[in-house]
Formats: structure tokens, C-alpha cells, sequence
């Protein structure tokens, strides 16, 4: 019985000592934003490193997305005879879900790892002991640029994706699909609204605090040698992507009460 | 006076306990050897001196300050007089050899571009890297990366200076800079402590000796007292016998 049980015991304390580990990080992120010194080049090298160099995965992905949605509506709603849906049901889909959803996981992969591996690496060779030795604080020279950066960088990205998405969407259903690019504007234009964009919008600076503030825990708290850092970076990709997925729903559920409320 | 006072420090990570009971003082402009076996936590003790590591239990007095207890925002205070040589140098890898030892006058000093490049050219030069500024740490070789560790760590004129293995890993000529180095801050009235293995050194520079093992202190005193005894701490430590 205890041989059954332990595992969900150790899920527990983790998930228990994960939540402490992180809400103590974001307060002190919060305390230490307000109070100089600031490091504005470090931001900036941020938004440089999670933003531009990003840009090629996400142009790819969010194409690659909309490309395959497209056809797949397509496919499935012609035998409806709903073929001309498509880019209204795409158009809302991207904006509202995949594009902030899919992006902001594959920012998880590419920029979460990158900073819990920095990290990690700058914790085993005790360059965060020397930060911390030299009388300077790790959280406002390391961990605030990188939270920063996410929180700039990420609803950009996402914004970015939609049009991608639907552009690519665009391709497919007139190349595939023999719709007529002008009508496909405009059933885009006459149905998607603000607050469809908005709804998406806003969950990636959620999605970004999730992806930094992860991020970062798992590289300040690495044990050990290289192989710790491989770990906690595996942990680190995978623990944001479950809690992306998992604060999806319930961001949706709360934007959708937001917007019956509005 | 004394300027650091370690009284019934006490220890452990988990079950493993790794002091259970050291106490020892350090005088101003004193160098004292904290020497052991590997895996005595003579790093931990020092590490712990500037609150890199917390005690269980136990004090650690610098210049009449309690440290021990204080929060990470209040030790900024000691860790400005307080400098710490990583046994490897710790360098920041993603900056300049130039930008490492600007780091630490820009976080604390109001200085202009000017003075900081001035300080550093100074700084360098007396570590005899004149021409290191503008190389990264992965162009350096491990000897010259310790040696601008011990340059960072001095950069802000400290009152304690604490060194961890400072010359292991050296050639002969580098490890006589560097104790020349220690003992010239030593003649300002720097007071130190110093780890190491390396035995010439801590009898050219220390003035007492702490030995540790078992997580206490075996053997303690001035470093001729301990010399002079043929059966004592120093002889078994170098027969391998400590």
C-alpha cells in the first residue's frame, strides 16, 4: 500500500514545495521591480534573446498551425456543405486560443529551457554566490530582466502568431480549399472583434509570468554538476507546459465571465 | 580587536553533519590558515562568513555585527567589506574581463567611466594581466581566471578578505604573486582568512592556524607554536596522517 502511495506523496510535497518556491520568487519580484538599481541593458538583451530570436520558430509554427487547421475545418465542414466557415471558425480559434496557447508553448520549450539551462549553468559554477558575494542581488540582476523580457517579448509574439495563423489559414483555403481571398478577409474582418483578440491577448502575460517565473525557480534551485542542470531544465519545460495547458482553461472560463459581465 | 568571531558554530546539510562545534576569532590584519582534510567544510565555514550559507546554530561576528541571522537584504551591508575569492573565480561568463571588475564599482560606487577604467587598468596591472580587459573568461586559463577572482574580490578595498584555495591550481611564480598579494593587503591592516592545502603559503602568510576535522577544531594556535611541535597538527597534517 505505502509502495502505491508514495508516488502521490511525493507529487504532493513537490507540488506543494514548487508553489511556496514560486510565490515566494514572485514577491520578490514584485518588491524588488519597485526599488532600484535597474538594469536596463540587461532587458534589453532580454527582449533581443526571447523576442527577435524567437521570431523565426513562432513565423514557423503559427503558419505551419494555420495551414493545417484550415485544411482540416475544411475538410471536415465541406461534407457539411460548411466549407465557408472555415475562416470565421479559424479566425476565432486562432485569436482566442491556439495562437496564445501554442506559441506561449513553444516559447516554453525554446525560452524556458534557455533560461533555466543560464541559470543553472551560472549556479553550478557559483557565479550566483559571487552576484550574491559582490553585495548585489541575483533576483534584480537575473531573474527581473528575464521576467521582464517574457512579459514584453511574449504578447508581442503571440499578437504575431494570429496574423501568422490566419495567414496562413488564407493560403490553404484558397489554394485548397478554392475560396476567393477576398471573401475570406471579410468573413475575417466582419467576424472577429476586440474582444476576441483581447481574450487571447491577455492570457499570454499570464502565459509569460508562467514561463519566466517557472523558468527561473527550476535554474536557481539546481543541484549539483551538469547533470542537474539537464534535469531541472526537462522539469522546468515540462512543469510550464501542464500549468500553460491547465491555467488555459481556466483563464478562458474567466475571460468568458468577464465578457457575459462587460 | 578582533574584527571576526565564530563561536559554537554548528552545521549540517540533512543528517550529514558537517561542524558541530568550531569557534575561533580572527584579529585585525591577522591572516588566519583554516586548514583540513578534504571534505572538513572548511568552504562551508568561510561560505557561511558572508552568509552564503546559514548555521544551524551558533554566531558568526563581523566588526561586532551578528551576521548569522541577518536577512539576504541586510548582509549587503557586510558583503560590501567583506570580499570572498572563489576557489575557481567565479568569474561572469557572459562579460568582458573589464566589465567582471567594473560590476562591482558600479553596483556600490557612484564613480564616472573614467575613474572605474582607471581603477580596473590599476587593478589589473597589479595582477599582472595589464592587457586582460577586453577577453572574455573562457579566453583566460584557469591560473588567470583565479587571478582576476582575487582581483574582483579586492576591487572594492575590503576590510576582510576571505580566500578560498586562492593558489591551488598555480604555477610556482603565480602563487608567489599572489601570497606577495595577501601579504601586502595584510600590511594595510586587511584582516583574512585562508583555505587551502597548499602548506608554504599559509606558513609565509598566516599568523595562527585553525585545524579542523570531524566538524571540530582539532588543533588551533600560532603557526610557530604548531611549526615547532615534531608530533603535532602541521607534521601529521603533511605526513598525510591528518
Amino acid at each position: 500500500m505505502t509502495k502505491i502511495l508514495n508516488p502521490f506523496y511525493e507529487f504532493i510535497t513537490d507540488l506543494i514545495y514548487f508553489l511556496g518556491a514560486t510565490g515566494i520568487l514572485a514577491r520578490n519580484i514584485a518588491i524588488d521591480l519597485l526599488t532600484p538599481p535597474r538594469y536596463p541593458r540587461l532587458l534589453i538583451d532580454q527582449i533581443y534573446h526571447i523576442g527577435q530570436k524567437s521570431l523565426p520558430l513562432v513565423i514557423i509554427t503559427s503558419g505551419s498551425m494555420g495551414m493545417v487547421m484550415s485544411l482540416q475545418f475544411g475538410l471536415g465542414l465541406e461534407k457539411f456543405g460548411g466549407k465557408f466557415y472555415v475562416p470565421k471558425v479559424l479566425a476565432v480559434t486562432v485569436l482566442r486560443e491556439i495562437g496564445p496557447m501554442f506559441t506561449s508553448l513553444m516559447l516554453a520549450a525554446r525560452v524556458g529551457a534557455g533560461i533555466t539551462a543560464e541559470i543553472g549553468s551560472m549556479v553550478v559554477t557559483q557565479q550566483i554566490d559571487a552576484i550574491r558575494a559582490l553585495g548585489t542581488n541575483p533576483i534584480k540582476k537575473i531573474v527581473i530582466p528575464r521576467f521582464l523580457g517574457c512579459i514584453i517579448s511574449i504578447p508581442i509574439l503571440c499578437s504575431l502568431a494570429n496574423i501568422v495563423g490566419n495567414l496562413g489559414g488564407l493560403i490553404v483555403g484558397t489554394s485548397e480549399l478554392n475560396l476567393d481571398a477576398n471573401f475570406y478577409i471579410l468573413k475575417i474582418v466582419t467576424t472577429v472583434n476586440l474582444k476576441d483578440y483581447l481574450s487571447g491577448f491577455f492570457k499570454t502575460f499570464f502565459f509569460a509570468s508562467i514561463i519566466s517565473i517557472t523558468a527561473c525557480h527550476f535554474g536557481l534551485r539546481v543541484g549539483n554538476g551538469t547533470k542537474a542542470v539537464g534535469i531541472a531544465t526537462t522539469r522546468s519545460v515540462v512543469v510550464s507546459c501542464i500549468l500553460i495547458l491547465v491555467c488555459d482553461f481556466f483563464l478562458s472560463k474567466l475571460f468568458w465571465l468577464i465578457e457575459k459581465w462587460i | 580587536m578582533n574584527i571576526i568571531e565564530v563561536k559554537n558554530f554548528r552545521k549540517s546539510f540533512g543528517p550529514r553533519v558537517i561542524h558541530s562545534d568550531v569557534s575561533f576569532v580572527v584579529k585585525k590584519g591577522e591572516c588566519l590558515g583554516l586548514i583540513g582534510g578534504s571534505g572538513t567544510g572548511k568552504s562551508v565555514l568561510l561560505r557561511s562568513l558572508i552568509g552564503l550559507e546559514k548555521p544551524d546554530s551558533g554566531s558568526i561576528i563581523i566588526q561586532g555585527n551578528e551576521i548569522s541571522s541577518l536577512p539576504e537584504r541586510e548582509l549587503v551591508n557586510v558583503r560590501r567589506r567583506v570580499a570572498y575569492a572563489f576557489q575557481d573565480g567565479a568569474l561572469f561568463d557572459s562579460m568582458t574581463v573589464y566589465e567582471n571588475l567594473a560590476y562591482p564599482l558600479r553596483a556600490h560606487f557612484n564613480m564616472k567611466e573614467s575613474e572605474i577604467a582607471e581603477r580596473i587598468q590599476s587593478q589589473l596591472n597589479e595582477f599582472g594581466l595589464p592587457e586582460a580587459g577586453q577577453l572574455y573568461p573562457a579566453n583566460l586559463s584557469g591560473g588567470m581566471q583565479k587571478r582576476i577572482g582575487l582581483a574582483r574580490a579586492m576591487i572594492m578595498n575590503p576590510e576582510v578578505v576571505l580566500y578560498d584555495e586562492p593558489t591551488a591550481g598555480l604555477d610556482p611564480f603565480n602563487t608567489k604573486r599572489i601570497q606577495e598579494l595577501i601579504l601586502k593587503l595584510k600590511a594595510k591592516g586587511v584582516s583574512s582568512i585562508l583555505v587551502t592545502h597548499d602548506m608554504p603559503t599559509a606558513f609565509a602568510v598566516c599568523d595562527d592556524m585553525v585545524f579542523l576535522g570531524g566538524g571540530k577544531v582539532i588543533a588551533s594556535g600560532s603557526i610557530n607554536d604548531l611549526k615547532n611541535q615534531a608530533d603535532g597538527p602541521i607534521q601529521r597534517f603533511i605526513n598525510g596522517e591528518l
